[in-house]
């Protein structure tokens, strides 16, 4: 069996999956579609579902460190909280980009993560009941909206495109998260999460279709990863990453049509 | 030494002083928890070149080009997103900049410091405020002690020795140079081109000038006007002291008024404290009227048409335009020093032009979402179609980057009515402006332990 042979029989099995997918402006799929429980996109919905779980469970236990005025334990517990979020960016971003304003807004003192972090890593108190509860209020909603939502692969594109593109920001100024001093974590489970969604849904199929596309597009992935791995974001070389989160947007731009999608949208112009 | 007298200007203008520049915060930061750059002004100096009626040469604008690259300087002010225009900005001064352990009060810096280049730290807090480069042209010698004749060695002094960077190519420092020659004093309607005040004066500036030119009680050989000589734009080109730690070089008063704070070190903040200072260093018996009189003198000579303008998108994009032509001319030429160069100074300078439409996580603005959206998306792509020409011309591939430069220029126009749709919501908007900042004010405030 020639190397070609091989290829399609890898690839078809992905291309059905992904051409059978309904593609919808900025790819939030309305649709309730059953998909087969081993599709990529289902693998990446429990995925997504564990993240999320996490972020939710580290939350109730900054609540309760929090009412044990237990400082350093709520710190830590927002950290932890802020990993499975920052690694369900793609989905946030290409499917419900609202919950944002509502989980993740900035600059914003009254609500969602960063407002708690000031309180916490900032003003150093456990005054954070109330913005707490309103957070665990909308993970709750976002956990349950995971579990149900239709995935779709032009969805999980746009996310990772738009996600590449944030992880490309400036932080000269210290980031959203500049109280806890960690914005460099932020960026680093920002690009886990983008890797995570090519390899279980994209990698496969542009693998069969431009092998060379996908080589490289895998190399930028890792590239950005690599250039994130410095002890703090002081040492960061804040031109490199944006030049490889640009590189990495292009590559996935140029992948779109041969894996039967559209031109990932770098914003949810749909809503 | 010959007399003379620095009377280095005054009167901070009031959308100067009201200006509240938001501080970077963090122990993540390349800079100092504190440290101001003022970005975030909504008013900006306007910047007028020499060369603008008859357009602006491919060396003028790859100069400003290069003047607005962090990549230009040190490792510690690339990766803090400096670049020569965040000091000098549009050419003009920075009253607001601020860096911890290198400042004493806003407006001025120690560039031999131990933050941009170690090696040039000399340990001693010796700040000196930041000049502006309008008619630098005709203000040699350079530096504030006057140490410099030159202004191309004077740049390349700053660039490498002060901030670290790597040694600059010929080429591209004449264009720095250039672009810095081509910087134009803001017209003043109330002096004549021989430094006489107009007929547009009132009486304390006339009176103001006669006090100016008169000779010094204790010392006829000296007056004000014997250093600051109306005739050769207020200055003598020559060092003196003064009686402030040194001889420095005698400033020009033209443009003054928003050059604040005076003095070398910035130790001034208005013309009255200056007035005052030479009062007493010289004994010239000024009355509270003849202050006020040579105080209405410095703000008659120091004015200029149209000082400041509101950020703007009109602002945004000429500047963008101009960098990006340099491409029209460096493609073709192969030249992938340059086209590199812009590729990443557009681009952020692009990326920074999307942050002023707010996304959708900040919930300081309510309206125009849709519009936002779509001038954000707009924007990106053109990001992109920037990234896809520095990918071309790294392959060497220059006929792509020459075809993908034409799709950026049809994308940066498309990207116009976006733009202008959504700026009733942008940070380009004062209330939007007001409501953002003070939202971050928030945030910083709520980020402060309470005081015990």
């Amino acid at each position: 069996m020639s190397n070609c042979h091989a290829l399609k029989k890898i690839a078809l099995p992905w291309l059905t999956v992904l051409i059978a997918l309904p593609i919808w402006p900025g790819g939030g799929n309305r649709l309730a579609h059953a998909e087969p429980v081993s599709s990529p996109t289902e693998q990446y919905r429990s995925y997504l579902i564990e993240q999320i779980s996490q972020t939710l469970a580290s939350t109730k236990r900054l609540r309760e460190r929090a009412a044990a005025n237990d400082v350093d334990g709520a710190k830590k517990a927002w950290i932890a909280a802020r990993v499975g979020w920052e690694k369900a960016e793609v989905f946030i971003s290409g499917f419900v980009s609202d919950l944002d304003e509502d989980i993740d807004a900035w600059p914003n003192a009254l609500s969602g993560f960063h407002a708690i972090e000031a309180r916490l890593f900032g003003a150093n108190t456990a005054d954070v009941a109330a913005a707490t509860d309103q957070l665990i209020y909308h993970l709750t909603d976002l956990d349950i909206k995971i579990r149900q939502i239709p995935l779709n692969s032009q969805g999980l594109l746009n996310g990772a495109a738009r996600l590449a593109y944030e992880v490309g920001e400036s932080k000269a100024d210290g980031g959203e998260s500049r109280y806890s001093g960690t914005s460099l974590d932020d960026m680093r489970n920002n690009v886990s999460g983008i890797q995570l969604v090519y390899k279980t849904l994209f990698a496969g199929p542009l693998g069969a279709s431009d092998p060379k596309l996908a080589l490289s597009t895998e190399q930028t992935i890792q590239q950005l990863a690599s250039l994130l791995s410095v002890t703090d974001a002081k040492s960061l070389e804040p031109g490199k990453v944006r030049t490889a989160s640009e590189e990495l947007i292009v590559a996935l731009q140029a992948a779109a049509p041969k894996i039967g999608l559209r031109t990932p949208t770098l914003e949810d112009i749909t809503q | 030494m010959k007399g003379a007298i620095i009377v280095a200007a005054a009167l901070l203008v009031a959308s100067v002083s009201s200006v509240k520049a938001f501080p970077i915060h963090g122990s993540q930061t390349v800079l100092p928890d504190g440290s101001e750059l003022n970005e975030d002004a909504l008013q900006k100096p306007r910047e007028i070149f020499k060369s603008e009626a008859g357009g602006k040469s491919y060396l003028i604008n790859l100069g400003d080009l290069a003047f607005s690259s962090p990549n230009m300087l040190g490792d510690v002010a690339r990766r803090a997103g400096i670049s020569c225009s965040t000091c000098h900005v549009n050419g003009a001064s920075n009253s607001a900049f601020f860096i911890p352990g290198l400042s004493t009060r806003h407006g001025n810096l120690d560039t031999t410091g131990a933050i941009f280049n170690p090696p040039a730290d000399d340990h001693v807090l010796n700040p000196l405020t930041i000049p502006s480069l309008r008619g630098a042209r005709f203000l040699g010698p350079y530096g504030h002690d006057g140490r410099q004749v030159s202004l191309r060695v004077f740049v390349r002094n700053v660039m490498v020795d002060e901030f670290g960077g790597a040694e600059p190519s010929s080429a591209m420092l004449d264009a720095v140079v250039a672009y810095i020659e081509d910087i134009e004093f803001l017209p003043n309607p109330r002096v004549t081109s021989e430094g006489r005040l107009t007929g547009r004066s009132g009486a304390a500036a006339r009176r103001g000038e006669a006090l100016f030119v008169k000779a010094f009680p204790h010392d006829p050989a000296l007056s004000c006007a014997a250093c600051h000589m109306p005739a050769g734009r207020f200055v003598d080109h020559h060092q003196h002291d003064v009686g402030s730690g040194g001889a420095f070089k005698t400033p020009t008063l033209v443009n003054a008024n928003f050059n604040a704070p005076y003095f070398h070190d910035g130790r001034f903040g208005t013309y009255d404290e200056v007035v005052r200072h030479f009062d007493r260093q010289y004994s010239l018996g000024l009355s509270a009227a003849n202050r006020n009189d040579l105080v209405a003198y410095l703000t008659a000579i120091g004015d200029g048409e149209g000082g400041e303008e509101q950020d703007s998108i009109e602002a945004w994009l000429k500047e963008i335009n101009d960098f990006a032509s340099v491409l029209a001319t460096a493609i073709p030429a192969h030249d992938n020093q340059v086209v590199s160069l812009t590729v990443d100074t557009v681009g952020a300078e692009l990326r920074e032009l999307t942050e002023h439409f707010p996304d959708h996580k900040d919930p300081t603005v309510t309206g125009g979402s849709a519009e936002r959206r779509r001038a954000r998306e707009s924007l990106k792509e053109v990001v992109l179609s920037l990234r896809r020409i520095g990918l071309a011309g790294s392959a060497n591939d220059f006929d792509a980057a020459m075809l993908e430069y034409s799709n950026y220029q049809r994308l940066i126009q498309n990207s116009v009515p976006d733009m202008k749709r959504a700026q009733p919501w942008s940070l380009f908007d004062a209330k939007i402006h007001e409501l953002h900042y003070a939202a971050l004010r928030r945030v910083s405030e709520t980020a402060t332990p309470a005081a015990h």
